[in-house]
């Protein structure tokens, strides 16, 4: 019943819509929000629906894990590996950078008591 | 400027976001459902995978992430040391000579006793929870998983550590010589890779890596002691950032405890 | 066994040196090996120049490009390099020698400045756009986490700012590329240049806007760059003299070099740039004026420059294109010289406000006389450099009968005028007490002295360096030459 869901274009499709969607409501986070840890969490929604973008539409249907194990011989009918592997690499520098805005963020609010972005008011046009 | 008005500009500003926000949806929704669908017909990762036995590692996105993109690893190390480096500057204080014992000390107080469940639950987690980070690292090559992902296992069992014993502080130094020694080894097997002759390219795989014992815990050469390494470097970093956040919290929260007392 | 001489060594070399950098704490060498480290490069640099002038130079890293990374060094590339190691060694030995604050000089701060001059190197080199992301990332947060070294309010202000706006546009630039590999399912530049006009166009379209917001945002275009002088500001003088002389270039380097490579016909593009160029320009210069603080001023100014650059580069044609990178070289030395003076004020006075300025000439007569010497460099005053490099754009454009860059930068040169005369004046106002800070060292000025030295030489003598300029506009318009390069590397 659900085997329309076996042709790449209806599944490549559900990934475009979703990661797509995810993408602008971290965009209107990013715009809208003004607590810095929201936009944080908003640049991270971003990035995400980056990655779910690229590992889904690199991969088709019926397609292995590039790893040969379970009675797998050959590489051959695998997915993609090099999206997977790039994904791998931005997340983790996705996450540093996410560690490094979160502490400054902790440090900034110690010292200020604020944490709203549009009261940053120390460095502006005189 | 009474309330009403400005409430009003409020609402108007986010009608006006919120169409942008949908127009730019649906016009990158158009783009890539016109263009985008059809799937990839050939690409460099096919080509990847159709050679990927000469590196002898059963793990294709393995022999892409440590051999064919391994200088792109390098830099994603290199950023984790960054931020690392940054949120120790931010919460480390005067420098890494402050005493250890003290900060410990002024912890105990500072957060609430963790409970007997927590403590119980971490001292029967934390054996395992090592032994698979470093199970994980060490099969990189022949199964899902890797230095990143057990580099994090293992610095998470630290971290329920932390958690569960408030005197326990990670050593800086023993920390520091960890992360040097791991980043520089990274970068002297790759400059080893340049100088021989047999590879001649920076991170080449210069120790034999037959396609006979793919499969085999010791085969694929140099990629499973690269991962070894980016294993415990990304283990002491993340390690690192749990350490520094929590004694930066730690040092902070002393004058307000009663408010958090609980 | 040999270590042969690659350009991997621009990279690998400042992360070692960074990686190992608590042994260099212990060994106490960490100022000289800040000051070392760059200048080997430079030297490494002009080693490989005569190999560089016959053909680009390809190093492939594991697997030959199509599908592995490679580092490309070109001519144009070369004098980045070395001008990303000349500056950085400039700023490094008025750090050491200079007696600067505490926190410029740990271990912490070391590691930034080597990874930031590593990322930039690899920004410059690296010819896969992943890659390029990457390294995009590790110059990005280098400069997050230096920009907030002070720790106090503005200094953590700017870090938190500019790791917003950075993260953002790392954000669209990966998806940018994520988007190309989904379409030509290749990432190393020569393979994509080479299918890049078989993308549909709309996907053209979509791919190159987000680039140009992504790159755009780092190379500080206009629409783009409202968060740069309170980093400028927030930062310590010296710390932004190192993102307004090395970071920015790398990146405006790294928009022109894809807009040169990907695009079979950069024409389609060079309305666009050189608008913004024009844009950037008039919007930054026309807002320095009513600027009170030094930093900002000289912010808006950099900005200003980089507009030019923009302009001269985005037209395209090989005399602007010489014009321009000649230009980028001096506003380096220039900002490197009027931020590094800054410093030295804020030491010696607490505030480089305007007002807080007047009567400086008495006080520290040296440095407001080299203020001076580098404020008629940025206007472009005979002998100095900046007159010769403007001089190169401006006849560019007229060997092309294209009128008006001329007249835009000829005004922009006019407001420069008004605002630099406003600050040189206020230096020299008689004033009855003036407070004092903390006495310089003599050895102080060395670097600076130095700089405005280089200044007056590349004026009088540009002849000197002519060639370099040329050739590296050469290489960069040298599409075919770069793809067969790229392509036929050696596996």
């Amino acid at each position: 019943m659900l085997e329309f869901l076996d042709s790449p274009r209806v599944l490549h499709g559900i990934y475009v819509l979703g990661s797509l969607t995810l993408f602008v409501i971290g965009l209107y986070g990013l715009l809208a929000k003004r607590h810095l840890l929201k936009i944080l969490i908003s640049i991270a929604v971003m990035e995400l629906s980056v990655y779910l973008l690229f590992v889904g539409l690199a991969t088709s249907p019926g397609e292995t894990a590039p790893i040969l194990s379970d009675g797998l011989r050959a590489f051959a009918g695998m997915a993609d590996p090099v999206p997977q592997a790039l994904t791998l690499t931005a997340i983790v520098i996705g996450m540093a950078v996410l560690a490094l805005g979160a502490s400054l963020t902790i440090q900034y609010h110690r010292l200020t008591g604020n944490a709203d972005v549009t009261a940053m008011t120390e460095l502006k046009d005189s | 400027m009474s309330q009403t008005p400005l409430r009003k500009r409020v609402r108007v500003q986010t009608l006006l976001l919120f169409l942008l926000c949908g127009w730019l949806l649906a016009l990158q929704l158009t783009i890539l459902f016109e263009h985008g669908l059809a799937g990839q017909s050939a690409s460099v990762g096919d080509a990847l995978l159709a050679r990927n036995t000469e590196t002898g590692s059963a793990n294709a996105v393995t022999s892409v992430v440590v051999s064919y993109r391994g200088f792109d690893t390098l830099g994603e190390v290199t950023v984790l040391f960054l931020a690392a480096t940054a949120i120790g500057l931010l919460f480390g204080g005067s420098g890494p000579a402050a005493p250890g014992r003290a900060v410990s000390e002024s912890s105990g107080t500072g957060r609430s006793a963790p409970n007997e469940m927590m403590v119980t639950g971490v001292r029967l987690l934390f054996p395992a929870l090592i032994l698979l980070g470093v199970y994980v690292v060490v099969h990189g090559h022949l199964s899902p998983g890797g230095g990143f992902q057990g580099g994090v296992i293992i610095a998470t069992a630290f971290f329920l550590r932390m958690l569960a014993e408030p005197g326990l502080v990670l050593s800086h130094t023993r920390i520091g010589l960890l992360e040097s020694v791991s980043g520089s080894g990274f970068v002297l097997i790759g400059l080893l890779g340049l100088s021989l002759v047999g590879t001649a390219t920076f991170l080449g795989n210069f120790l034999p890596h037959p396609v006979a014992s793919m499969g085999q815990l010791l085969s694929a050469g140099v990629i499973p002691i690269i991962y070894v390494l980016v294993g415990i470097k990304v283990g002491a970093e993340v390690g690192a950032i749990f350490g520094d956040m929590l004694e930066g919290h730690d040092a902070r929260s002393v004058p307000i405890q009663k408010n958090e007392g609980e | 066994m040999a270590l042969p001489l690659t350009p991997i060594w621009f990279v690998a070399l400042p992360l070692l040196v960074a990686f190992s950098s608590p042994l260099w704490a212990r060994l106490r060498l960490l100022m000289p090996l800040l000051l070392g480290v760059p200048l080997t490069l430079l030297v490494l640099a002009i080693a490989l120049h005569p190999l560089v002038r016959t053909a680009p130079l390809v190093e492939t890293i594991v697997i030959a490009p199509p599908l592995g990374i490679h580092l490309q060094l070109d001519s144009a590339s070369l004098l980045l390099i070395a001008l990303i190691g000349l500056a950085s060694a400039l700023v490094a030995a008025f750090l050491w020698l200079g007696d600067t604050e505490a926190h410029l000089r740990g271990r912490r701060a070391f590691v930034l400045m080597l990874l930031l001059i590593a990322g930039c190197n690899g920004l410059v080199l690296t010819g896969d756009l992943f890659n390029l992301y990457v390294f995009l990332e590790i110059a990005g947060v280098s400069a997050y986490a230096l920009s907030a070294l002070r720790q106090d309010a503005p200094a953590l202000e700017a870090g938190l700012k500019y790791l917003i706006i950075g993260s953002v546009a790392a954000v669209f630039f990966l998806f940018a590329v994520v988007l190309i590999y989904l379409q030509t399912g290749s990432l190393s530049l020569g393979a994509v240049a080479s299918s890049f006009g078989e993308i549909p166009g709309p996907m053209q379209i979509l791919i190159g806007l987000l680039m140009l917001v992504g790159l755009g945002i780092k190379a500080e275009l206009f629409p783009f760059n409202f968060w740069v002088p309170d980093i400028y500001q927030g930062s310590h003088p010296a710390v932004a003299s190192l993102f307004s002389g090395i970071l920015v270039k790398a990146f405006l380097f790294v928009l022109f070099h894809l807009v040169f490579v990907l695009l079979a016909d950069p024409e389609v593009i060079r309305t666009w740039l050189m608008g913004l160029g024009a844009a950037t320009m008039l919007v930054a210069e026309t807002v320095a004026l009513r600027q009170q603080d030094l930093r900002r001023m000289l912010a808006y100014s950099s900005l200003g420059q980089v507009g030019l650059v923009t302009l001269a580069l985005g037209f395209g044609s090989e005399a602007t294109l010489a014009g321009g990178l000649f230009h980028l070289v001096n506003h380096t030395l220039v900002k490197l010289l009027l931020f590094l003076l800054a410093a030295l004020m804020l030491r010696h006075l607490l505030s480089v406000r305007l007002a807080d300025l007047a009567g400086l000439g008495r006080v520290m007569p040296l440095a407001a006389g080299l203020f001076v010497l580098g404020a008629l460099a940025v206007l472009g005053l005979p002998p100095l450099s900046g007159f010769v490099s403007k001089l190169w754009i401006l006849k560019g454009f007229a060997e092309a009968q294209v009128l008006w860059p001329i007249a835009l930068i000829l005004l922009a040169a006019l407001i420069e005028a008004a605002y630099y005369f406003r600050w040189i004046k206020t230096l020299y106002e008689p004033r009855a007490q003036m407070q004092e800070g903390r006495p310089l060292g003599h050895w102080v000025y060395a670097p600076v002295v130095l700089l405005a030295g280089l200044l007056i030489l590349l004026g009088v003598a540009p002849f000197l360096v002519q060639d370099l300029f040329i050739e590296g506009a050469q290489s960069l318009l040298a599409r075919d030459v770069n793809l067969e390069a790229m392509l036929g590397a050696r596996p």
